[in-house]
């Protein structure tokens, strides 16, 4: 706890030089998170440890748990939040190190119970209200203490005879002095008088800290089965603590004092207490092992631990982020741009999707799988603690508290899938992927070895015979412009265009012209039209008319009927040609398809 | 349609059937206010989170409409897509007092409006802020400003507060919802 948040206040002017470029910034329109809330003064001061979602009443309706530091001198307290709103608080006597929810009998209705942390309790509350308050055992003793105290409660010695005992024996000693000794020792010398005459008729006490907290389950691992109380203390001990009788299952001892700690299993039959201390080691605590089974050494002070899956992810003070495997194999080191203010986990239950969240001091939050960086989110104040799960009634959902004491939601979108992108630099991955070619055929080679022999030959006949296609499209190109066989009119003079509309099933048809002067400004005129067909198939009551005359620009449509004279399902083409007075040569010539006669020969 | 039908439409004995999508964000109140909506005589007592959808139909004094009830549930949101194409008119269902998810409901409403079946189409979309019974529920207005209403131009739309469980409201949008698609169908 007071690793993580020396983190936090020391780490606040260091410089982003060392920004990975290529991930998605969260401010980007297209960030992955829908700004929910933000309260820049909700006045809520806390760490990631302190925070816990839960469904208090059951009612569907996840409520956020915090333990609210406060000043950090007074009101402290313990707020639940609903919605972006705040729903109850309590206050508390002391600052809060630990915040957890766990089920503590099997009795319906199964309201989970909140768990507070604090100086050497635990306060339980249920439905809000205060339950249970568990106390840590005394510690021993130390006897020349209690003595000393003893004669000073009967006037033997003066305040100055006790405050010089008190020194021998807390430098020679192997148990520690009492609180109140060691507040004693603190005083001036006229405070002591009074402080001596307030405290002696009391015995003696001493008593440890709680300093991290966690739960782990009983014997089932059922998300809604009964859970015990793991908890890390002042004096380096370990305690496993019975969620209905409220006594101590277990108690193992460490070399270090823990900051953080992270539980898996269930205490009836296997589990794994993984402790980050503030000697700067990970130590291993298993069942039924007094001491820690493995221990890894860090390079710098923990400030932060997250289990993903099995691996062991820890931030360091250093601006790094290690993962270990849980026997102790380093797997990967991450550095960071900015000192790390607190981690947490993200969990996707919906994709199964696991990532470890850090805030940083540079106003930024990383999140990362394995050793790749997937996203950042851009925060306006320094965040101090990271959650991330269902929330009212939306699964993905982030919180986080800032140093001023704001309150940040965000909402992962239902559609954001975060995209496992290397940006480690180096090769990129696909460049060591091997393709699979397929064997050469013997056909294949046959026709390679041929084609390399007779290249020349075969690229001569290839040229030869386009070049043969190439004047025969030419040729065929300016026949049918001497002929005018085309419909548009290429001539100086007259430029006409021309097109052809065949309605009705038979065997009467109607024939339309659509006639167009596509010159500028001169109307056409002494135009004619005349049609060429075979006069056993169709007849026409005119073959031959005249054209008005043809304003530039506007289109003509000049209708005609065909009459189909064959009843025998045949059809034939018809030639339209336009022609101008005095001379026989078309200015344009028109095929028309005519469709076969479906409906009966004329009578 | 054939001359009988036509006779039968003005005689009010045969009524239009329209295909009416209903969508929103789980525990939002849609079901209820389908359930609201039906004749007193087929209304269901416990109302229970929708899996998926439910058909449901309900007549006015001049329209049959079929309901497609579609589940608000984050899983089942992809469901919803698969019946824009036959939705002819649309109602979305917002639970005015929950200010957190008023941004998710955004969000599913954009994509929506951007989604090629909805995107060109002029269909009507009735909004009910629901849940106004409620003592910290925003009103209608605060509602249409975080959905952002007032960017929809291409698609008639209309909000009415709501209150899914005395059926306060309904009736007024309903109503706006039919003189919509009379409109559009003359």
């Amino acid at each position: 706890m007071t690793s993580s948040h020396g983190a936090g206040r020391g780490a606040q002017q260091r410089g982003d030089e060392r920004e990975p470029v290529s991930v998605e910034r969260s401010n980007e329109a297209n960030s992955k998170w829908l700004d929910a809330h933000y309260d820049p003064v909700a006045n809520l001061y806390t760490f990631s440890s302190c925070t816990a979602l839960v469904d208090l009443h059951r009612d569907g309706e996840v409520k956020l748990v915090v333990g609210d530091l406060g000043t950090g001198l007074y009101n402290m307290k313990l707020k639940v939040y609903k919605g972006t709103s705040l729903m109850t608080e309590n206050a508390l006597l002391d600052l809060p190190t630990g915040v957890v929810t766990f089920l503590m009998d099997q009795n319906e209705p199964r309201t989970p119970a909140v768990a507070v942390a604090s100086g050497p309790y635990i306060y339980v509350y249920k439905n809000l209200r205060p339950y249970f308050k568990f106390t840590l055992p005394a510690l021993d003793v130390n006897l020349l203490e209690q003595d000393v105290w003893n004669q000073a409660r009967q006037d033997m010695i003066d305040p100055m005879t006790l405050k010089e005992m008190l020194e021998g024996i807390r430098d020679k000693a192997d148990i520690p002095l009492s609180v109140r000794s060691l507040r004693f020792l603190m005083l001036e010398q006229e405070e002591m008088e009074s402080f001596v005459n307030l405290h002696k008729h009391h015995p003696i006490k001493r008593q440890t800290v709680i300093t991290c907290m966690g739960t782990l389950k009983k014997n089932m691992a059922d998300e809604d089965a009964v859970s015990c109380l793991v908890i890390g203390t002042e004096n380096a001990e370990v305690l496993i603590i019975d969620p209905e009788a409220f006594t101590i299952l277990s108690k193992m001892s460490l070399p270090s004092v823990p900051a953080f700690l992270d539980v898996i299993g269930q205490y009836d039959v296997e589990f794994r207490i993984t402790l980050a201390c503030r000697n700067g080691s990970l130590y291993v605590l298993r069942r039924d092992s007094k001491r820690p089974k493995y221990c890894i050494e860090l390079s710098s002070q923990p400030v932060g631990l997250v289990r993903v899956q099995k691996n062991i992810v820890v931030g360091c003070s250093e601006e790094t982020l290690h993962a270990y495997t849980q026997k102790g194999k380093k797997l990967w080191t991450v550095y960071l741009p900015a000192s790390i203010t607190t981690m947490s986990l993200l969990d996707q239950k919906s994709r199964g999707f696991q990532a470890v969240m850090v805030g940083l001091a540079n106003l930024e939050v990383h999140l990362y799988r394995d050793k790749n960086l997937l996203n950042i989110i851009r925060t306006p104040d320094v965040v101090t603690s990271v959650c991330f799960g269902r929330y009212g009634r939306e699964d993905n959902t982030l919180i986080m508290t800032t140093k001023g004491g704001g309150l940040i939601i965000k909402i992962l979108k239902r559609t954001a899938v975060f995209e496992e992108k290397d940006t480690s630099p180096g090769p990129p991955l696909a460049q060591g992927v091997k393709l699979s070619v397929p064997k050469k055929t013997k056909l294949y080679v046959d026709q390679t070895l041929r084609e390399r022999e007779n290249a020349v030959a075969m690229h001569r006949i290839f040229q030869a015979d386009l070049y043969r296609l190439r004047l025969m499209a030419s040729r065929a190109y300016v026949k049918a412009l001497e002929g005018s066989v085309a419909p548009v009119s290429s001539v100086q003079q007259e430029p006409l265009q021309m097109n052809a509309v065949v309605q009705g099933i038979g065997p009467k048809f109607k024939l339309t012209l659509n006639i167009q002067n596509t010159s500028v400004n001169r109307p056409s005129i002494h135009l004619l039209i005349s049609f060429l067909y075979d006069e056993h198939l169709y007849s026409m009551k005119n073959s031959f008319f005249k054209v008005p005359l043809l304003v530039p620009g506007l289109n003509y449509p000049i209708e005609t009927f065909v009459d189909c004279l064959s009843d025998k399902g045949i059809s034939d083409l018809i030639k339209v040609f336009v022609l101008r007075e005095g001379k026989s040569a078309p200015l344009l010539t028109a095929h028309i398809n005519m469709p076969v006669s479906e409906g009966l020969a004329a009578a | 349609m054939g001359f009988f039908d036509k006779l039968t439409g003005w005689l009010g004995l045969k009524k239009k059937e329209v295909h009416l999508l209903c969508l929103g964000l789980d525990n939002s109140g849609k079901t209820t206010i389908i359930n609201k909506l039906k004749p007193s005589n087929a209304q269901a007592q416990d109302i229970v989170p929708t899996i998926g959808f439910s058909v449901e139909k309900f007549k006015t004094s001049s329209l049959l409409f079929t309901v497609f009830d579609m589940s608000g549930q984050g899983r089942y949101r992809n469901l919803w897509e698969h019946y824009y194409k036959e939705g002819q008119a649309i109602i979305f269902v917002t639970d005015s007092s929950d200010k957190l998810r008023m941004i998710v409901a955004k969000e599913e409403l954009e994509t929506l409006l951007n989604h090629p079946d909805i995107k060109h189409r002029r269909i009507p979309i009735l909004f009910f802020a629901n849940k106004m019974d409620l003592r910290d529920a925003l009103s209608s207005v605060k509602v249409s400003q975080l959905l952002s209403l007032e960017n929809i131009k291409d698609k008639p739309w209309h909000i009415c507060a709501s209150n899914g469980l005395t059926g306060d409201g309904l009736q007024e949008g309903v109503d706006w919802l039919q003189d919509q698609i009379q409109v559009m169908k003359t």
